[in-house]
C-alpha cells in the first residue's frame, strides 16, 4: 500500500511554478531520499506532504487522506506524519522533556506516566537523557535536532519527513544526527522521506533516490542504480559536482 | 513646611487616599478588561481572517487615533442620548477599557508576529490544533516579548485615569483639586502627595513586570 501518492500535482507561489506535474508513489516502510540543487522544489514538495504548503492542482494522498480536499482534517494527517526541520523548531518556552511530551498529551491524550516513560526512553535512544530538564536554548544544534527527532517519534507516526535535517549543523554534529536517522530507518517500518545533501547517508540508507530540478522530478531510481549510473543528464552532472568536493 | 502640615491633615489625607482607591479600582478593572479584550482583538488581527480581521483592524485604528478624553466624554455625555446611562465610575471603566484594548491589541498582535514562524510549523506538524498551538506555544512566547511595552502601556493607563476628573470622577486628581481649591497654599503639598501616590502605584506595576519577566523566562 502506498503511504504517499502524488498524482499530477502542481504548486504555484503566485506566478512562480514551484512544483510541475509531480507523480510519485512512496510505499509504506520505504526510505526515500530527495536530492537536487537548491531552489529545485525539494523542500516545497516535502512540505506539501503534511500540508504546510498547499497544492493548487492534482491529487495528493497521504495515508489514505486526500490533502487537496478541503474537508480533510489536516490534524488527523499530521498526527501520523511527523516532520523534522532544518532549523529544529523546538518549542522555546518548554523544556526538552516537555517538548516531547506535549503533543502526545494534547493530541493523543496519552496517560501522563506512560507519556513520561516513553519520552525518557526516546531521549535515551537519541543519547540525551541527561538533558531532559534543560531548555532548548541550552543545547547545541546537533542536540536540538536529536530532540526534534525524539519529539516526532513520540507521536509514533507512520511516516517521518526530514527537511534538510543536517544543513544547519556544524560538521562535527552531523554524524550523531545521521546515526539516529539511520537507526530509525533500519529498526522500524516507518516510511521516511528525506531531503538531504548527505550523499553518504543516501547511499547507505535509502531504498530509492529521487532527483529534482526546477520543480520537476527528473529521476526516480533505486539507490544502487542512481549512484552507479543516473539516467538523467542533470542528475549525472549534479552527482559529479557533489562528489568532487 | 507648615503648608504641608496644614494641607495634609488626617482628614484631607483620608479624603485623598479614598480618591487613590478609586483611581486604583478604575485602573485594575480597566487593565483586566482591556487586557482580555485587547488579546482577543490582537489575535483576530494576527490570524488574518478574510475581511473580518481587516475590518477589526480599521476600527481599531480609528479608536487608537482618538483622544482618550473624547472617548470618556462620549461614554458619559453621548451614550445617555441613546439610552445607555452609566454612573461616572463605570463610564470611566468602559471608556478606558475600550481605548486601552485598542492600544494593547496592537502590542499583542506585534508580539504574536514576532514569534518565529518555525514555532507554528513545529507545533502544527506534531498534530496540535491552531488553538492549542496558540495557547501552549505562541502566546506564552509572545507575552514574554510583550512585557516591556505592555507594562508601559498599563502605566499610561493608570496615569490617564486622571483624565476622568473631567467628568467629575472623584479620583485622586479630582480630590486633589478639591483640596487645594480651599487654599492656594495647599497646591504644592497636595501635588507632591499626588505625585508620590501615582509613583508608588506605577512603580509597583514595573516591579510586577520584572517579576513576570523572570517567571516567564
Amino acid at each position: 500500500m502506498s503511504m504517499i501518492e502524488f498524482k499530477d500535482v502542481e504548486k504555484y507561489y503566485g506566478d512562480f511554478h514551484a512544483l510541475k506535474d509531480i507523480n510519485l508513489k512512496i510505499d509504506a516502510g520505504e526510505t526515500v531520499v530527495l536530492i537536487g540543487p537548491s531552489g529545485s522544489g525539494k523542500s516545497t514538495l516535502i512540505r506539501t506532504v503534511n500540508g504546510l504548503e498547499e497544492i493548487q492542482e492534482g491529487q495528493l494522498l497521504v495515508d489514505g487522506f486526500d490533502l487537496h480536499d478541503p474537508k480533510t482534517d489536516m490534524n488527523k494527517i499530521r498526527k501520523n506524519v511527523g516532520m523534522v526541520f532544518q532549523h529544529f523548531n523546538l518549542y522555546n518556552n518548554k523544556t526538552v522533556l516537555e517538548n516531547i511530551m506535549l503533543a502526545p498529551r494534547l493530541v493523543l491524550k496519552r496517560d501522563e506516566e506512560e507519556n513520561k516513560k516513553l519520552a525518557m526512553a526516546l531521549l535515551e535512544r537519541v543519547g540525551l537523557a541527561d538533558k531532559a530538564n534543560n531548555m532548548p536554548s541550552a543545547l547545541s544544534g546537533g542536540q536540538k535536532q536529536r530532540v526534534a527527532i525524539a519529539r516526532s517519534l513520540a507521536m509514533k507516526p507512520k511516516c517521518l519527513l526530514f527537511d534538510e535535517p543536517t544543513s544547519a549543523l556544524d560538521p562535527e554534529m552531523i554524524g550523531d544526527v545521521l546515526k539516529v536517522m539511520r537507526e530509525i530507518a533500519e529498526d522500524s517500518d516507518m516510511t521516511m522521506l528525506v531531503v538531504t545533501h548527505e550523499m553518504g547517508f543516501a547511499k547507505a540508507v535509502a531504498d530509492r533516490v529521487i532527483f529534482m530540478a526546477d520543480g520537476q522530478i527528473l529521476e526516480d531510481s533505486s539507490t544502487e542504480q542512481f549512484f552507479k549510473e543516473p539516467s538523467n543528464d542533470r542528475a549525472k552532472k549534479f552527482l559529479s559536482q557533489v562528489a568532487n568536493h | 513646611m507648615t503648608d504641608f502640615i496644614n494641607a495634609l491633615t488626617p482628614e484631607n489625607l483620608g479624603y485623598l487616599l479614598q480618591g487613590l482607591g478609586i483611581t486604583v479600582a478604575v485602573s485594575v478593572l480597566s487593565i483586566i478588561i482591556s487586557f482580555l479584550l485587547g488579546s482577543i482583538v490582537g489575535i483576530v488581527m494576527f490570524e488574518k481572517i478574510p475581511y473580518f480581521s481587516s475590518l477589526v483592524g480599521t476600527l481599531n485604528n480609528i479608536v487608537r487615533n482618538l483622544p482618550l478624553l473624547l472617548i470618556i466624554f462620549f461614554t458619559y455625555f453621548a451614550l445617555p442620548q441613546i439610552g445607555i446611562r452609566l454612573p461616572v465610575f463605570w463610564s470611566t471603566v468602559v471608556a478606558m477599557s475600550f481605548f486601552e484594548a485598542a492600544m494593547l491589541s496592537e502590542i499583542i498582535r506585534g508580539g504574536l508576529d514576532s514569534v518565529d514562524k518555525g514555532q507554528f510549523e513545529g507545533a502544527r506538524s506534531t498534530g496540535l490544533s491552531n488553538r492549542q498551538t496558540l495557547v501552549h506555544i505562541v502566546l506564552p512566547q509572545a507575552y514574554k516579548k510583550m512585557i516591556p511595552p505592555l507594562i508601559s502601556q498599563l502605566i499610561s493607563l493608570v496615569k490617564d485615569t486622571s483624565l476622568a476628573s473631567g467628568i467629575v470622577l472623584a479620583d485622586l486628581t479630582f480630590r486633589g483639586q478639591v483640596v487645594y481649591a480651599q487654599n492656594s497654599h495647599y497646591i504644592v503639598p497636595v501635588l507632591v502627595f499626588m505625585t508620590f501616590c501615582y509613583f508608588v502605584v506605577n512603580y509597583l506595576l514595573s516591579l510586577l513586570a520584572k517579576h513576570l519577566d523572570r517567571r516567564l523566562a
